[in-house]
């Protein structure tokens, strides 16, 4: 316990010093300033750059196209952004080889893992709130008060999901040599969730669709009743990809 | 047009975080000599012209060790 928390800190320590916190938390607040602002500016935009004689019509923007923006733009460039910071984690480590002293004084190789998973889980869960809170703001400035159906649900969501792909990485790391392999085999798994997404059964358990149904959750198209799978099944395959990993790093030679 | 100007007060925060992250970005690369690929020019220009992806480019998979 005492290891563990002691390397919690080195972690945090460790993201502060290779510029983790800084990108994490400077690219989801810019998400959540620019969501909403490019809801509102989009008619201006696209007026602006209409060709003499053609007229674009749109709806007046409202809310529900800033969230639409929010969500896009976390679920496509958040998600790859937070897999190019934590995918290095466990892996350059090992290959640099800093880990034999630490694991030499006594500290398990099971905290390890779960100690990085912690530091890990911690900055995506507050970059993440911070980008929902500033987006919120900004949306309830620009298009007035609003309630919204399910937006903390579509919210946890999101977090789960990011949570998720942090542990399928720790997985990946713990299976792959070098540093990007680890990279290469979360993007084959993300990839073959993605593919099998399409396939209409599968959608009620696929992980994937907690990042796709957000908008539909706002909307009231999907009940909350119905995201309770996904849920169940995202988190029964974080905490396995977890045990996995740890299983991989107890045997694995350094 | 007008409207942008409008909405400066709500653009600037924007840039400010993305000038904030290149030139950290940009510090880093004049201070350190080895990166994991590529060269000195190539970073720079990428850290000040692809806003936001640039940076995090370097930061991820560019920077050397120390």
């Amino acid at each position: 316990m005492r290891g563990y928390i002691a390397f919690t800190r080195k972690e945090f320590t460790e993201q502060i010093r290779t510029y983790k916190t800084l990108i994490m938390l400077a690219v989801f607040v810019v998400f959540g300033m620019m969501s909403p602002l490019l809801a509102k500016l989009m008619p201006e935009f696209l007026s602006s750059m209409a060709i003499e004689g053609v007229k674009i019509t749109m709806a007046d923007p409202t809310y529900l196209d800033a969230y639409t923006q929010f969500f896009k733009n976390i679920t496509q460039m958040g998600i790859i952004v937070t897999l190019l910071v934590f995918s290095g984690c466990v892996s350059s480590e090992v290959t640099k080889g800093t880990l034999i002293n630490i694991l030499s004084k006594g500290i398990s190789r099971s905290a390890v893992i779960i100690s990085k998973y912690t530091a890990s889980v911690t900055l995506w869960t507050l970059s993440f709130a911070a980008a929902a809170a500033v987006n919120y703001g900004y949306t309830a400035y620009l298009f007035g008060s609003h309630s919204t159906h399910n937006l903390l649900l579509s919210c946890l969501c999101l977090w789960l999901f990011g949570a998720f792909v942090i542990s399928v990485t720790f997985f990946a790391s713990t299976l792959t040599k070098g540093n990007y392999g680890g990279l290469l085999v979360t993007a084959a798994i993300l990839g073959v969730l993605l593919m099998l997404n399409m396939m209409p059964e599968s959608v009620r358990y696929n992980p994937v669709s907690l990042a796709a149904n957000n908008m539909a959750l706002l909307n009231n198209t999907v009940s909350t009743a119905d995201m309770m799978a996904a849920l169940g099944v995202t988190l029964v395959s974080t905490v396995l990809c977890l045990t996995v990993a740890l299983c991989i790093f107890r045997k694995k030679i350094l | 047009m007008k409207e942008i100007i409008a909405y400066l007060p709500f653009l600037i925060p924007i840039v400010a975080v993305e000038l904030i992250l290149a030139v950290t970005a940009l510090v880093h690369v004049l201070r350190h000599e080895n990166y994991r690929f590529g060269n000195r020019v190539i970073w720079i220009i990428l850290v000040l012209f692809v806003s936001i992806i640039g940076p995090i480019l370097y930061f991820t998979v560019g920077r050397g060790d120390e």
